[in-house]
């Protein structure tokens, strides 16, 4: 199975993730867009994405571990190739721009502080998380 | 003794009858017989008590559990003063800076309240509390507990509403007071008002906006979606938007927002109604 998602991927699970998404912003599912960003956009705080990802926990039958974005996005490098001192290394923002491909390149900006990556997500970036958990969760 | 006196405050397990590390915890608390009324938010506070001590025991006392999230509390019928609770938390799941659990209190064979989804915040004990202190209180809860009933009542800070639409919104304030006894507990190193004070206050104002459009028989069914998004200190102002959201002829679901100093503190969803429970 390739890695890529597919556009039709994402557009399958968007509802349900809006739905969840509105719920946890409080805000109307009409303000959401794939490409808003969640804390620049909608003013999402640390806690509305624990709060996010557990509704789409709920939504989908799937778990998704707590700072599986970085972690993925970190891959086989080791965090000492990632990161340096809180900042992404080169090597690691190259990482982070491919794994976060949804998100427009001129918003990585280097140096990037790894506390600072939440910035970077989209409506999108949980749709991705959630098509990613699907294909890893068992068949049914 | 001043370590009695301290949990005497805002502690609401007497004992703790069984833990399993990581999977579960049970535990009791006796409702004292003089208190005119023990509300279902010190239940729900007993059940995540009972939660904070299984996840301060697992974390051998490094961290504690402060409320962030609760997915739903159904409440079922009331505590009588008096009776003893039993309580208990299964835990679902631990993450490096979050946990979640769900929990229930009994009185008697009475399904008092139930928990569901809750996430607490994982975050250093040594902030909030002397972990030495708290192990020692511990182990007291399990070989035997401690001697009950012991809490006195709190006077709850009471809501001003400053602007009212009846059958669909109102605003209201109050301000959290600058010194209180429970705050010697909730934390003596760092006193922070207690989420289910402060949801105490935001059912007094659903239930006034519920009030105007149902039987007088109804009563709180379920609080949802509560978010706490920071912390409420001694002293600060609290205002809180209460908005009905959707109403039958008997249930009503209002919507608050609690805001602190400019910004949104917290977020629930209250149902009244005239239903069995729950």
């Amino acid at each position: 199975m390739t890695d890529e998602i597919r556009k039709e991927e994402v557009l399958a699970v968007y509802p349900r993730v809006a739905e969840a998404m509105a719920d946890a912003l409080g805000c109307d599912v009409e303000q959401l867009v794939l490409d808003i960003p969640l804390i620049e956009g909608l003013d999402a705080e640390s806690i509305d994405f624990l709060d996010i990802v557990f509704r789409l926990e709920r939504a989908f039958k799937v778990k998704i571990p707590r700072g599986k974005i970085v972690e993925d996005a970190r891959g086989d490098l080791s965090e000492a190739d990632f990161e340096h001192d809180g900042y992404l290394t080169d090597v690691g923002l190259q990482r982070l721009r491919e794994y976060l491909c949804e998100v427009p390149p001129d918003r990585f900006r280097a140096p990037m502080k790894v506390g600072d990556i939440p910035f970077l997500f989209t409506v999108e970036t949980f749709c991705r998380l959630v098509v990613r958990a699907l294909r890893a969760a068992p068949p049914a | 003794m001043l370590t009695v006196d301290r949990f005497n405050a805002f502690s609401f397990v007497d004992r703790i009858t069984a833990v399993e590390p990581g999977a579960r915890v049970h535990g009791q608390f006796t409702v004292p017989a003089e208190l005119g009324r023990f509300s279902p938010c010190l239940v729900a506070e007993a059940i995540g008590q009972l939660a904070g001590w299984g996840a301060m025991a697992r974390s051998d006392f490094r961290s504690r559990p402060l409320a962030a999230l609760a997915a739903e509390a159904l409440m079922w019928c009331d505590a009588v003063p008096g009776e003893t609770l039993s309580l208990g938390v299964e835990f679902d799941r631990w993450d490096e800076d979050a946990v979640v659990y769900a929990g229930w209190a009994r009185g008697g064979t009475r399904l008092l309240l139930t928990l569901n989804g809750c996430v607490g915040a994982l975050l250093p004990l040594d902030e909030f509390d002397d972990p030495e202190e708290v192990r020692a209180h511990f182990d007291r809860l399990c070989h035997g507990g401690v001697p009950g009933p012991r809490f006195c009542g709190i006077a709850v800070p009471e809501p001003v509403i400053v602007e009212r639409e009846p059958r669909r919104d109102l605003r209201a304030t109050f301000q959290v007071p600058q010194s209180a006894p429970f705050f010697a507990d909730h934390f003596p190193r760092r006193p922070v008002f207690p989420a289910t004070l402060l949801l105490e206050a935001e059912i007094v104002l659903a239930g006034a906006l519920a009030r105007d459009l149902l039987p007088p028989s109804s009563r709180l069914l379920r609080v949802a979606d509560v978010k706490l998004r920071t912390f409420i200190l001694p002293g600060q102002t609290v205002t809180i938007e209460a908005r009905v959201r959707s109403a039958t002829d008997d249930s009503v679901a209002v919507a608050l927002v609690a805001h602190v100093a400019g910004r949104r503190a917290a977020t629930a969803r209250i149902d009244m109604g005239s239903g069995s429970g729950g």
